[in-house]
């Protein structure tokens, strides 16, 4: 193994350990923090970082670091929820598509042109509206602007792997179509599958806190990172920790997961890495 | 290294440049601008024609319309566009108007003008009508007669509602532009979204020393406050209470009055979980107003027993249910709702005991309130479901769309205690949304509409405060200060306890 291939195996297991760790902390969150994420003290209303908060409170008196940590659950897992879905969604689409072709590649691939063709944002925020808010109307919002990009990845490398001699070979073996695609397809369709997610997972969670941000997703009281920030949007002057922490949680977290995107990307599929 | 330094300045450089022009966006002399999140449809404010829903707010606030007589500081009425009057007996009034008054129209004021002002007004609004109860006016040179149906002690006070604007009816324009007596006339509008005015050059009462004043609605809070900072408006008013403290500097004045303005929820008599006492009662005790007040207003405002403050005469000596979540629960669980399943939230017969809470969001402070009573009524095992929306008004119209209805009132707008009742409380009540009845407040009502002598009235009003308190029909939570913030050199610009008086002849900016 060359010294490049230990290195961006190392940075890897370093992102896995930390992402892990941040995992382990939002699961744990009651556990980590003793305070209530919810319970209202007005005593302790609007304190800065201290030793007793570290983050602060906001003006309810709640810990911050108590909401942030639970808020992590929703936004963390609502973000790979989100990833979860446009993958299963969009890479059944792309199977289907380029496997069968004819009439169902014709009808899923305008359809995907139809969801393409309004600006994202707009049309998650329509959606969302449409569904009444709420974190499970937000994933259906951005799943519903997101599965395109899947089935097309799928779709494309479905079609190659469809005309290869191995495929050809299975076939010649007499082994059913669902036997080639599952032993034969979707093995190979795995990489660059997961790198794509393991790259979205950071801009879901980015788009998930921008619907909750504008009202469209998680709503007040729930700990949520978007909706905690929009929240505490009149505090930014005058007790800037209650909107700091929120954004800084997003901030980090983003960050982690996309260059574990990134490091996922260099290990399974090298060549995408432009940077060289 | 000196290529990242020489990008580092020019980017300072480029922000520096950004800063000037923005301060370079400041007012024009003799221009004012007053950004306010109360001109929209939201507050029932579709414009500046008095005689449409709450729109008589907008007039009389910006310095377009003004009202035969008005209120003083403490709330007593005194002659503005009459100059006297008379109480020929119980049903009839007459009103001497003020000589030399003219419209922006340029039409003069005249006993005319006015009885074709207030015949429309009573024609085309409800609550006007309720209120005033006029059965025939008489104009005679400056003088107008009115009779009203039945004796109405609170005439007076009720004419001086906005409501009450005297408009020339025949200068109103297509566009919804009335022409009233105030120092400044409007000569451009947006709803909800800005207002133009221009001085009144024949105005009766001084002379307007602005040029030109536009008034821009400003809904969210935080672009309100930036606004002020950035210097793109010259003083706001209703800023959110935990934005004041950003201009407690000598960069600008804050003019502050205790209003009679409540928060307050309307229970929903036809939701059947609200229809058992002891779950109206429980709700009451559930919410911790003291603590909403001191903190979340941040002493902004008074924790609130009854609809009025505590001091005014009729404000005092009723006695509503004191925060006490254990008498709550103790409450609740007497009327069969009892948390079985261990997830906090109460049950009976198999539903979860989950109230629906209606609000709106451009009244700052309400958003807080929900959010409050939705932590400690989950306390006592009620969850309540928050649903803060600009569309509430037709929202609250539907009574299967919500339990609960918070908003805010000022609920003695005219000094006298009979508005709110009548606004709110009775059968015919235009604002009487959760569909409120008690005989017994019925029977209350008629008598104080009957009775002109001020102590009787003050006691009729603590007696019919207590019964719809007892009957657990509302929950007065607070009641707020309104404040004016402007920058330092603006002059004339201050808080009346009414709410009403904004921007008269006397502001002018330095």
């Amino acid at each position: 193994m060359s010294r490049r291939a230990c290195r961006v195996r190392l940075r890897l297991g370093v992102l896995l350990v930390l992402t892990a760790l941040l995992l382990l902390a939002v699961v744990f969150a009651r556990q980590i923090c003793p305070f209530d994420p919810y319970a209202h003290d007005y005593a302790a209303a609007l304190l800065p970082p201290c030793p007793a908060h570290p983050l602060g409170t906001d003006q309810f008196g709640r810990d911050m670091l108590a909401r942030v940590l639970v808020g992590g659950q929703t936004s963390i897992f609502s973000a790979l929820g989100l990833v979860g879905v446009l993958t299963l969604t969009g890479t059944a689409a792309g199977l289907v598509c380029g496997w069968a072709g004819g009439l169902w590649d014709t009808l899923l691939m305008r359809l995907a042109d139809l969801c393409l063709a309004f600006p994202g944002l707009v049309a998650a925020l329509g959606i969302a509206a449409l569904a009444n808010g709420g974190s499970a109307g937000a994933v259906l919002a951005l799943a519903v602007i997101g599965w395109p990009k899947y089935a097309r990845l799928v779709r494309s490398h479905t079609l190659t792997l469809r005309d290869s001699d191995f495929v050809a070979a299975a076939k010649l073996a007499g082994e059913s179509p669902a036997f080639v695609v599952v032993r034969h397809i979707l093995p190979n369709l795995a990489g660059p599958v997961l790198v794509t997610a393991a790259l979205d997972v950071g801009t879901s969670m980015m788009e998930l806190a921008g619907l909750s941000f504008l009202g469209l997703g998680a709503q007040s009281p729930a700990a949520e990172w978007g909706s905690m920030m929009s929240g505490s949007r009149s505090m930014l002057q005058l007790y800037p920790w209650v909107l700091l922490a929120p954004g800084l949680a997003i901030f980090l977290t983003t960050a982690l997961f996309n260059l574990l995107g990134d490091a996922v990307r260099d290990v399974l599929a090298p060549e995408q890495n432009t940077a060289g | 290294m000196k290529r990242i330094i020489s990008l580092f300045c020019l980017l300072l450089a480029c922000c520096l440049l950004a800063g000037c022009a923005a301060r370079a966006a400041a007012r024009r002399p003799g221009t004012f601008a007053l950004g306010d999140p109360s001109f929209s449809a939201e507050h029932e404010i579709n414009g500046i024609d008095p005689h449409n829903a709450y729109s008589g707010w907008a007039c009389i606030r910006y310095g377009i319309g003004e009202t035969l007589f008005r209120y003083s500081d403490r709330m007593e009425v005194q002659p503005w566009l009459a100059s006297g009057y008379e109480r020929l007996d119980s049903n009839t009034w007459r009103i001497t108007l003020r000589d030399g008054v003219r419209f922006t129209s340029g039409r003069m004021l005249d006993g005319a003008a006015v009885k074709e002002c207030l015949e429309h007004l009573i024609r085309v609004h409800d609550r006007a009508r309720a209120d005033l109860k006029i059965a025939g006016i008489q104009a005679d040179g400056q003088t107008v007669t009115i009779t009203t149906a039945e004796p109405n002690p609170a005439l007076l006070n009720n004419l001086s509602d906005p409501y009450g604007c005297i408009i020339d009816l025949q200068a109103t324009t297509a566009d919804g532009l009335v022409a009233g007596t105030g120092p400044y006339r409007a000569v451009e509008m947006l709803p909800g979204q800005r207002l133009e005015l221009e001085p009144n050059r024949d105005y009766w009462d001084g002379t307007p020393q602005m040029e030109h004043i536009t008034v821009r609605t400003i809904s969210d809070g935080d672009t309100l406050t930036m606004a002020l900072q950035a210097g793109e408006i010259d003083a706001a008013y209703g800023l959110p209470f935990l934005s004041l403290p950003i201009f407690q500097n000598g960069g600008y004045t804050i003019s502050s009055a205790a209003t009679s303005r409540v928060l307050f929820v309307a229970m929903n008599f036809s939701s059947p979980v609200l229809q058992q006492q002891e779950v109206r009662r429980a709700v009451a005790m559930g919410i911790d107003k003291q603590s909403f007040a001191q903190v979340l207003l941040g002493g902004n405002g008074q924790a609130a027993a009854g609809p009025f403050p505590a001091g005014f005469a009729f404000g005092g000596g009723v006695a509503a249910p004191e925060y006490d979540p254990q008498a709550a629960c103790a409450l609740l669980e007497q009327a069969g709702w009892v948390d079985t399943d261990g997830d906090g939230i109460r049950e009976k017969d198999g539903q979860q005991l989950t109230l629906r809470w209606l609000t709106y969001p451009s009244r700052q402070e309400l958003p807080l309130l929900a959010e409050s009573a939705q932590a400690t009524l989950r306390q006592i095992g009620i969850e309540v479901s928050v649903l803060s929306t600009a569309s509430h008004t037709s929202l609250r119209a539907d009574p299967e769309a919500w339990d609960m209805y918070a908003s805010a009132l000022v609920t003695a707008p005219t000094g006298d205690p009979a508005y709110f009742f009548s606004s709110c409380c009775l059968d015919g009540s235009s604002a009487n949304h959760g569909g409120y009845h008690s005989d017994a407040l019925e029977a209350l009502a008629g008598e104080l509409a009957a009775t002109f002598d001020t102590g009787r009235r003050n006691r009729l009003a603590v007696q019919m405060q207590q019964q719809i308190l007892d009957d657990d029909a509302y929950i007065f939570c607070a009641h707020l200060e309104m404040n004016l913030v402007a920058r330092a050199g603006v002059t004339g610009l201050t808080a009346h306890p009414c709410d009403y008086y904004e921007i008269t002849a006397a502001l002018q900016v330095e």
